[in-house]
């Protein structure tokens, strides 16, 4: 097997953009754009607004046209397809949030058996069971006859990806997911991407969460201004490739925590006695104002001493002129 | 263990079935009202194929009532069914043949046949232009204003705002009626402002026919588009990623609105709100917006709106007869301001 049959998808120098009527010049948003993903890969892309990110998308779904450079999908340049063969190997979910009135889940999920069905779109059992697997996927067994309209933000987007999963597509590429999602409800669509990618589907998606996606993806390609930057995660931050996906901005990415922080000004040193829990609090407290915990004692400008006693905490702040007690960290922050 | 699956469309199926039911029901009650007293035994009787003590009754019934029941039939059907392409083509709620200025457009054809061609070139009444002609000078009307509306419809997405255009082709299309009126002789004008203003009695038989086979045409390409309207309940793009060709898409429907909603309009007149309405009725009966079933769903709650306005418009009891469109304007708009005031994100 040749070295270019294990990627499902390619570009090649790709430039992506908006195409102007002749005579006005094309609005180009990224050019040479190289990037592979390999069958079973989940693929997170970041980087700033506007940078094209949705635009990328849209051209490798065929749903907005390259202006120079090639994508490939299974050896095969994607323009060389057409609609309906496009649709039996690749699904795609937009950011577009679907308002159709009384459609319910299992219509919806349906509706990605169209490429299969005939001109009448009659459902046949293979069809049925394809569409129940599906749902059972996205752990939406228990909603499958609820409408659109009843279910919430999460399970809407579950239903979704349910919907590109009955297509029976070997690639799924998907447009911020994670948007407008809570915290749980973002995990819960991560970890779903997480186990098609197990089961052999590639996944393409963009997103905003890097925290989030960082110790779950295969690879990230990353959109800067520079260019386009493909790696496992690891590689990335070992490249220290992260700080230049938001330029202008102060976020630091921290390399030993693998997650972005803002760093505040850290004038001050501090020194905090304690143990456990307690300590690691008030340490992450006083980070947040500013402070820089230290290991020793000795040289700190202020230290906080934290005990407990008769089951309630105490926090003992001594500065070069006074000692004060605080029976909250909230108070103790206060009163920095 | 009872299976959903089959349950759910089963209801579904019975649901249609009572529709029908219905819609039979009210086909021969329509044949007992009109402006003619004619006895409810008497009716029946004729009905039935016996001779009536009077023969002017049997050709009441025969000539006048049972053609215009069935015009409000096909009527009702091909206007119901072309709201709903439309509703789910521009993927708006408010969207029917009326609304958009379709109606109009077909007025503006009509029109140019009647007064325009009539008094410049053949100098004849409105009678003498064959039923056809009609039909596609009407059909032609509506493909017109509906051209314009897609053309408008690929750079703008706001609904509101497509239907205001909608709103102002057709107050264009009006307007040259108005123009054309103003230089056509008397009695081509008295002929089309009765015209205008919406009938379902003053189709003569040989018109049915035309008027059946066009629609029938209409609602067999509707009913072939079953599958690319269910895509294109997602909205365009999520239909091409699904394989649907919107070009050819957007022609089938096209073509499918401009028969339906031209042909009615060429025979009764613009009749408004049946093709905005109905397909809502549709929705909230049937629960479903697959339109497998709406569709079949459309042509029935539609046809028995239809019969249902035209035994209003007899006013039984009566002799007098009011102007159709008034009638399914006071039924309709009641509804659609509901409509509206339910669904208070209608904009989005």
């Amino acid at each position: 097997m040749s070295d270019t049959n294990k990627f499902i998808l390619t570009t090649r120098d790709l430039e992506i953009g908006f195409l102007k009527p002749p005579g006005k010049p094309n609005i180009s948003l990224m050019k040479g754009i190289s990037v592979k993903a390999r069958k079973g890969e989940l693929v997170a892309m970041i980087g700033q607004n506007g940078i094209g990110k949705s635009t990328l998308l849209r051209t490798l779904v065929q749903l907005h046209p390259a202006l120079s450079g090639n994508v490939i999908l299974n050896n095969k340049n994607i323009e060389k397809y057409t609609r309906q063969e496009l649709a039996r190997q690749l699904g795609f979910v937009s950011t577009e949030i679907i308002n159709a009135g009384n459609l319910s889940v299992y219509d919806l999920v349906a509706l990605g058996r169209f490429p299969y069905t005939n001109w009448l779109g009659n459902i046949n059992n293979e069809d049925r069971f394809m569409i129940d697997h599906s749902i059972e996927l996205v752990d939406l067994a228990h909603k499958r006859d609820k409408m659109l309209t009843e279910i919430s933000d999460g399970e809407r987007q579950r239903a979704m990806i349910a919907r590109t999963l009955s297509q029976d597509t070997d690639l799924l590429i998907l447009d911020e997911p994670t948007a407008f999602l809570d915290l749980p409800n973002r995990y819960e669509v991560l970890k779903l991407l997480r186990d098609l990618s197990c089961k052999g589907k590639t996944i393409i998606f963009s997103t905003h969460d890097l925290n989030l996606v960082i110790d779950q993806v295969d690879k990230i390609w990353m959109m800067t201004e520079g260019g386009m930057i493909e790696g496992a995660p690891e590689d990335l931050i070992l490249s220290d490739s992260f700080n230049s996906v938001f330029p202008g901005s102060s976020l630091i990415f921290n390399k030993e925590s693998g997650r972005f922080d803002y760093p505040a000004d850290r004038l001050h040193e501090v020194y905090i006695e304690g143990e456990g829990e307690l300590k690691a609090w008030t340490a992450k407290a006083m980070e947040r104002k500013g402070y820089l915990p230290i290991e020793k004692g000795g040289n700190a400008e202020i230290s906080v001493k934290v005990y407990m006693d008769n089951g309630q905490a105490y926090w003992e702040l001594k500065t070069k002129n006074a000692i004060s007690v605080y029976k909250s960290i909230y108070e103790l922050m206060f009163s920095l | 263990m009872i299976d959903l699956r089959r349950l759910k469309p089963a209801k579904k199926m019975w649901t249609l079935l009572v529709l029908s039911i219905l819609v039979l029901f009210l086909f021969l009650l329509d044949l007992f009202i009109g402006s003619v007293k004619i006895p409810v035994f008497e009716t029946l009787k004729i009905l039935a194929g016996g001779n009536s003590s009077h023969t002017e009754w049997e050709v009441i019934i025969f000539s006048f009532r049972i053609p215009r029941a069935l015009t409000a039939l096909l009527a009702g059907m091909a206007l119901s069914v072309s709201g709903l392409q439309m509703q789910t083509v521009f993927r708006n709620p408010l969207a029917g043949p009326y609304v958009l200025g379709i109606s109009s457009g077909a007025s503006l054809g009509v029109a140019i046949l009647v007064l325009g061609f009539s008094s410049f070139l053949f100098k004849a009444s409105s009678n003498m232009i064959g039923d056809w002609t009609l039909v596609l000078a009407a059909s032609f009307g509506s493909a017109l204003i509906l051209l314009l509306i897609f053309a408008v419809s690929v750079r703008i997405k706001d609904i509101m705002t497509i239907l205001i255009l909608g709103i102002l082709f057709g107050s264009i299309a009006s307007a040259m009626v108005g123009v054309m009126q103003f230089f056509s002789n008397e009695s081509l004008l008295k002929s089309f402002v009765v015209w205008s203003m919406g009938s379902l009695g003053n189709i003569t038989k040989d018109q049915i026919h035309v008027l059946s086979i066009v629609i029938l045409i209409g609602l067999l390409i509707s009913f072939g588009s079953v599958k690319i309207l269910n895509a294109l309940l997602l909205g365009e793009d999520y239909a091409k990623t699904l394989g649907i060709n919107i070009k050819t898409a957007r022609a089938i429907v096209f073509l499918s609105t401009s028969i339906l909603a031209g042909s009615v309009t060429a025979f009764c007149g613009p009749i408004g709100f049946v093709g905005i309405v109905v397909p809502h009725l549709g929705r909230m009966l049937l629960r479903t917006s697959n339109h497998g079933f709406l569709m079949p769903g459309s042509v029935l709650i539609g046809s028995g709106l239809m019969l249902i306005s035209d035994m209003i418009s007899q006013l039984p009891g009566s002799e007098k007869i009011l102007p159709i469109n008034s009638i399914t304007a006071l039924l309709g708009i009641p509804i659609i301001i509901w409509i509206i005031i339910k669904r208070k994100r209608i904009t989005q």
